[in-house]
């Protein structure tokens, strides 16, 4: 095996004003030529501060403390990277070493064409004609699968999806065939199904044409690292805890940090809760014959914003004829890629956006036509924790302030009071007295979301709607605040809306699921049932797109392109489009939308049971 | 096209309400446009009545407001009370001057403004950044008085490079400095800040893990992006100048809509006012147009959303 990479005792450090910090510790490793080496840890660990330092692309208030790194060029030379000018360097970068970045939304130059940009590249390390140039640029569009390369190649990235944009990132990447590819988190900001679907992309093309290009491969998400790598490497405060190939790792972890971050994982969660359950002699009873919230054909449609004069007759359909009970006790989750609608359901439920039509029950109170000085009386009783614990917390209050603010509002309790039971929920939430004086900034995102949590506990409420409360946070965090919530259903009688884009969490943490495509529901069941034999097209896909630590190697449904626009949504059945499998009748259009029931609490769209 | 049509439909509003405050006020403030014209000359009753009657001061408040109105719409915007010259003469005499300085003026404050801004952005709290944000500190809070007066004393007087007073390409050099120093001094800043801002984003690092030049990396993907503000600002400013810089104006002896204004003003020359403030506005949507078309130029992004609506 030829080394292509090799790092020994690198140490880089943050130079702030309260002195310096070391981000990496003395770490050594090293690449093979053609290997897919993953590089695991959670937020703060130190991968991405790797990935720059061989990429020379370090802030500039960090630095190299000491170490070397090494690459065989395409010249066959060693260089040591570190010794190098940045002219020099920039010789290396693009050309041997290229990298994939993590936000393929700001990613990209928004005022070149995404042409020029591959171009630029190409120009900048081969010396070729620029028509030449242009042809091969052409090519690599092809090459990443992005329809129609030379009209893309005209446009400019806000024309594009992300995922497409993720193309065009590997495209430039690939462009000099380097040694190298690092690539930082490449897939964590989209869907699980474009995942799957870059994930497919970028291993066929290892497999083909850049057969020996090695790639470093950054993520936090052990999943895809169990589908791709070759080797992982294990990082934890800046330092390399645990290196192997996977399957040993993930099988036979020898550190406990490692083992930690595989046993905080949902799916082997999972599995601790059903042998659990055994043991647990009471667990929550959801009440059959009491529905706490009951919608019917609610709609939510966003006009879309048009000239001076027009008026507009385009909108967004967000949340389309949706009907669903939920009953106390019971965990509803919301599933769906970005752009379903999930989040516009949720808010709408609780009526932070007015719902175009339709009925809500809350308590069997009609509250769909209430005003907002009606709905307070009833906020008091359904409450929200938001997805960003820290973009939703006020930063110029202190916690206590944050806090006791909706008692006062709705006049609960006198403030003396109050105090003394905001210490109660803040101790429930677990955190120590001493946070109420502290400002959100003063928290982690953990902290921050527990925080958030006892914001919507405060008024004792009966409904939660859950918008994303664990997506923004760490695995073994993740873990924690599940937990917490888990525990806090019980003690406070806890009916809530869960919505979530990650499958497993969902399967963790719910009772119910449904699954939510361009603003319609499109199955629903039991959680067991949905996960065990998902009947919808849809939902399968979703499934088998999640990249799973255990179990064998499936074959992945994949679906095809993006999520349509919601304002011009396909015609009869939505999903009609992407369906792998589509009926005749569908594909025409002229199916209409709508559940049956095929197993009793088991509903999905009849068009899908009629294809299928 | 639909936005420009939408922006050139927003004179007629914008139009209506300057005229109405010129009025307004220049009714309220005390002084009689015909003892301003007599200049403090003894003159009998019969005489003052007739120098009214003339300027039509002798109707009521509001016909005068209305047929001003009307005269307006047709084109017809009155003769000045004090030269009894049709205004819109009088304007076209002084506009040159006063657009040839606004030019030069445009030209230096860029060229110094964006150099110092790129200067500066680009290696921020350094001792070059420091530097040249002082000058530029300099340019937008010296008074123009006085800068045009020491830029007389040192190169006209002194040094003898330039002539202070005359016609002609070269006598527009120093007034031209003198309002391009505000100019290059609030584009400085703007750049600046804008460059810094665009140098840490994303794309930028990408532009960098591609192997990129420094300079392309500044010229090719942060200056387009960084031009935004600055744009806006040039366009105000802009018109700021060419509505006159009364000041630079005064110091160097030069004719101009400012000075124009300025003597419409103190003899209650109501048609004049009334005329530049055509002038005025119709230059600054002008602008306005101008600055929105270069947005669109600049980012894609809002060109697509100008398609859209």
């Amino acid at each position: 095996m030829v080394e292509i990479l090799n790092v020994s005792n690198l140490s880089t450090a943050f130079q702030s004003d309260y002195g310096s910090k070391q981000a990496l510790k003395n770490i050594s490793f090293k690449i093979n030529e053609g290997e897919v080496l993953a590089l695991v840890g959670e937020s703060g660990s130190g991968k991405t501060v790797t990935s720059l330092s061989i990429m020379g692309l370090l802030p500039n208030n960090a630095y190299i403390q000491e170490g070397n790194i090494n690459l065989i060029d395409k010249k066959n030379n060693q260089v040591n990277i570190l010794k190098l000018t940045d002219d020099k360097h920039n010789l290396i970068r693009g050309n041997d070493i290229s990298m994939v970045f993590q936000e393929p939304m700001t990613c990209l130059n928004p005022t070149m064409t995404i042409g020029d940009q591959i171009v630029e590249v190409i120009l900048n390390h081969k010396k070729i004609s620029k028509t030449k140039a242009v042809k091969e640029m052409i090519d690599l569009l092809g090459l990443v699968e992005i329809p129609d390369p030379t009209q893309r190649a005209r446009e400019y990235p806000h024309q594009l999806s992300g995922g497409m944009r993720q193309r065009v990132m590997i495209s430039i990447a690939l462009a000099c065939t380097p040694k190298l590819i690092i690539a930082d988190e490449p897939t964590s900001a989209l869907d699980v199904t474009i995942q799957a679907q870059l994930l497919q992309l970028l291993m066929k093309l290892k497999n083909s044409i850049v057969s020996k290009t090695s790639i470093l491969f950054i993520t936090h998400d052990l999943g895809i690292v169990r589908e791709l790598a070759d080797r992982v490497i294990v990082m934890y405060h800046g330092e390399i805890v645990e290196e192997g190939q996977v399957k040993e790792v993930f099988d036979n972890p020898k550190h406990s940090y490692t083992r930690n971050l595989i046993q905080s994982l949902p799916e082997f969660k999972l599995e601790e809760r059903k042998l659990n359950k055994k043991d647990d002699n009471k667990p929550t009873k959801v009440d059959d014959n009491e529905i706490i919230l009951k919608i019917e054909n609610l709609f939510k449609e966003f006009p879309v914003e048009k000239g001076f004069f027009k008026e507009s007759n385009e909108t967004v359909k967000a949340v389309q004829n949706i009907s669903l009970n939920v009953k106390k006790n019971e965990v509803l989750g919301l599933v769906g890629e970005s752009g379903s609608g999930k989040s516009t359901l949720g808010k709408s439920i609780i009526k932070l956006l007015q719902p175009s039509r339709g009925q809500i029950y809350f308590n069997n109170e009609n509250i769909s036509e209430y005003s907002n000085k009606q709905m307070i009386k009833i906020r008091q009783k359904m409450q929200m924790i938001f997805q960003d614990p820290f973009a939703s917390l006020n930063p110029r209050k202190n916690i206590l302030d944050t806090l006791i603010e909706p008692i006062l509002v709705h006049n609960l309790m006198k403030k003396n009071e109050a105090i003394n039971y905001i210490k109660e929920i803040i101790n429930d939430v677990g955190l120590p007295i001493e946070s109420l004086r502290r400002f959100p900034h003063e928290f982690s995102g953990g902290q921050r979301q527990r925080i958030g949590i006892a914001r919507a506990l405060v008024l004792k409420p009966e409904f939660i709607v859950a918008d994303e409360p664990v997506s923004a946070l760490d695995v073994s965090i993740q873990a924690q605040v599940l937990n917490l919530l888990e525990k806090l259903k019980k003690t406070y009688n806890l009916t809530m809306i869960f919505i979530s884009h990650d499958l497993s969490v969902i399967e963790f943490f719910c009772d119910k699921v449904a699954v939510m495509y361009l603003g319609h529901i499109v199955e629903i069941a039991p959680v067991s049932k949905l996960f065990n034999s998902p009947k919808h097209s849809y939902t399968r896909a979703l499934l088998s797109a999640v990249p799973k630590v255990k179990g064998k190697d499936k074959e992945k449904i994949l679906i095809k392109g993006d999520i349509p626009s919601p304002i011009n949504p396909p015609s009869g059945c939505v999903f009609r489009t992407r369906c792998p499998n589509p009926g005749i009748d569908c594909k025409g259009g002229n199916i209409e939308m709508g559940l049956i029931e095929v197993e009793p609490g088991h509903w999905v769209d009849k068009c899908c049971v009629n294809c299928n | 096209m639909n936005f420009f049509i939408k922006k050139l439909l927003i004179v007629i509003p914008t139009l209506y309400i300057a005229w109405t405050v010129v009025f307004v006020t220049l009714n309220i403030i005390p002084g009689d446009p015909v003892n301003l014209m007599l200049g403090g000359r003894p003159a009998s009753d019969e005489v003052r009545e007739n120098v009214r009657k003339n300027l039509g001061l002798d109707k009521p408040v509001f016909e005068r407001y209305t047929s001003f109105l009307i005269n307006a719409t047709k084109g017809d915007l009155g003769k000045s009370y004090l030269t009894r010259q049709p205004v819109t003469t009088m304007i076209k005499e002084n506009m040159m001057p006063t657009i040839e300085l606004s030019i030069g003026g445009l030209i230096f404050g860029v060229f110094f403004g964006v150099f110092f801004g790129i200067f500066a952005g680009t290696k921020p709290n350094s001792m070059r950044d420091t530097f040249s944000m002082i000058i530029a500190l300099c340019g937008i809070s010296l008074p123009s008085f006085w800068i045009g007066m020491m830029l007389i004393y040192i190169f006209g007087t002194t040094l003898g490079w330039v002539p202070i007073v005359g016609e002609g390409f070269v006598s527009l050099i120093l007034p031209s400095i003198t309002v391009g120093l505000f100019f290059a001094g609030g584009m400085a800043r703007l750049t600046r800040s804008s460059l810094v801002d665009v140098l840490n984003q994303d794309y930028i690092r990408t532009a960098r893990s591609k192997g990129i030049s420094k300079y392309r990396i500044v010229l090719r993907h942060s200056l387009r992006n960084a031009m935004i503000p600055p744009v806006t600002l040039l366009g105000i400013q802009f018109g700021l100048l060419i509505t006159g810089a009364v000041i630079t104006e005064e110091v160097f002896a030069r004719p101009g809509l400012g000075q124009l204004l300025l003597q419409a003003i103190l003899a209650k020359d109501i048609p004049l006012v009334q005329a530049l403030v055509v002038y005025m506005t119709a230059v600054y949507i002008f602008l306005n147009l101008i600055v929105d078309f270069t947005y669109g130029i600049i980012d894609p992004r809002i060109r697509l959303e100008r398609n859209r609506g």
